[in-house]
């Protein structure tokens, strides 16, 4: 293996849900030529997937919309992060509600945003960040389990 | 009972929604052929059924849908549901209409089929990745699996990611290398082609082999270890119906063009 961490790779693609399925099995390839355990690349895999969901449900209006996603690759780590080119009022709401820690004994907070509880299961940290103009990033880091 | 709403599509000549609710029974066949009739004399080519609020739809009033979306198909276009409940779903499934019919999860998604279908827009994914022979391998099923996906053939998708992966591995191995050398990987796809743009900064030290290596081979030589190197480039030239390289001491542009067979 001659690659070096860390390093980057990037990738925008257009914002729909048929896309994702090919691009977390890319994140998963990734990982693992880069040494990574196949367990661990079936998890990001489950991280890739929730935030693409999430970046084409809420963050995707307008005519040709666009999902940039960065895995940036560490020796110890992988971290994403996902930029969507904004939602509109009601999407980032619901963006905002799926944010708040679920209490998983409430049903309404279970089915407002499972999809982040998973990420936050998977991974060391998750940042959202939302500027004025609705653009969304989301910063996920996974640490490496085997080492 | 059933209620229709027809909604025109921003932006678009061809498209339109129409919004079910209630129950499609044969109480309400009259009502969806009517629908459908009308837009059929508004000439438009695809319509997206969105059947956020149907909790029923019988075998009588598929029918209708699969009459009238022969019509639609016939025209070019197309007749698709979107944001069906799970349960209607799976009946259709029973039915096997889902053999028939595209379901989408969301408005945007089958709006997306539209324009890939009639509108025949292209769709571009742009990669930026270092200069390691280890990620062309994933790179290149990606770009693979897209093309499936967007309808290409077995044998089309093979042939791309043949080419992928010989444009990038020429990148890495004649590029600069180190991990702030990055190849930069855009490709568009449409219902009739693929275009890729593959674009690095060259190595200096290896100019000379690459401009060797783009010159026209001469059948007529017999092989030796140089023009072995070559074939890559020459395997290219065969499956694309496009080839241009742009190779200076500032960068190396590959530009391929390649038609879809089936």
């Amino acid at each position: 293996m001659n690659l070096n961490f860390p390093y980057n790779v990037e990738l925008r693609f257009p914002g729909d849900l048929e896309y994702i399925p090919a691009i977390r099995k890319f994140v998963s390839e990734l990982l693992q030529v880069s040494g990574f355990s196949q367990k661990f690349a079936y998890r990001s895999e489950i991280i890739v997937d929730e935030i693409c969901n999430n970046a084409v449900s809420y963050g995707c209006t307008g005519e040709n919309p666009e999902i940039e996603l960065i895995c940036s690759l560490f020796s110890d780590r992988i971290e994403f992060t996902i930029k969507d080119q904004g939602g509109d009022k009601i999407n980032v709401e619901k963006l905002h509600a799926a944010l708040k820690t679920a209490d998983l004994n409430k049903v309404e907070e279970i089915n407002r945003g499972l999809g982040l509880e998973i990420v936050r299961m998977l991974s060391e940290s998750l940042d959202v960040a939302i500027d004025k103009n609705n653009l969304t990033s989301v910063h996920v880091v996974r640490k490496r389990e085997d080492i | 009972m059933m209620n229709v709403e027809i909604k025109e599509v921003p932006a678009t000549q061809n498209a339109v929604i129409l919004r079910f609710s209630g129950e499609l029974n044969s109480e309400s066949i009259g009502e969806i052929c009517s629908s459908f009739e009308k837009l059929e004399s508004e000439e438009k080519k695809f319509a997206i059924a969105d059947m956020t609020g149907v909790s029923l739809i019988s075998s009588a009033a598929l029918g209708e849908f699969m009459g009238a979306r022969k019509r639609f198909v016939e025209k070019g276009g197309d007749l698709v549901f979107a944001k069906m409940k799970m349960d209607i779903r799976t009946k259709l499934n029973l039915m096997g209409a889902t053999k028939i019919f595209r379901v989408f999860s969301d408005i945007r998604s089958a709006l997306n089929a539209y324009k890939w279908q009639v509108e025949r827009n292209p769709e571009v994914l742009h990669l930026k990745f270092p200069s390691y022979l280890e990620v062309v391998p994933p790179l290149r099923q990606l770009i693979s699996r897209i093309a499936k996906l967007k309808g290409y053939s077995n044998k089309d998708s093979f042939r791309i990611e043949t080419i992928v992966d010989e444009v990038c591995n020429n990148a890495v191995e004649h590029g600069k290398q180190g991990v702030d050398q990055k190849i930069d990987l855009k490709m568009s796809i449409d219902p009739q082609k693929i275009e890729l743009d593959v674009v690095n900064m060259s190595d200096p030290e290896k100019m000379d082999s690459l401009k060797a290596l783009l010159k026209p081979r001469n059948g007529a030589q017999g092989e030796t270890s140089d023009s072995k190197r070559g074939r890559g480039l020459a395997l290219i030239k065969m499956l694309t119906d496009e080839l241009t390289v742009d190779c200076s001491e500032k960068g190396t542009s590959v530009h391929i063009k390649k038609v879809r067979e089936e």
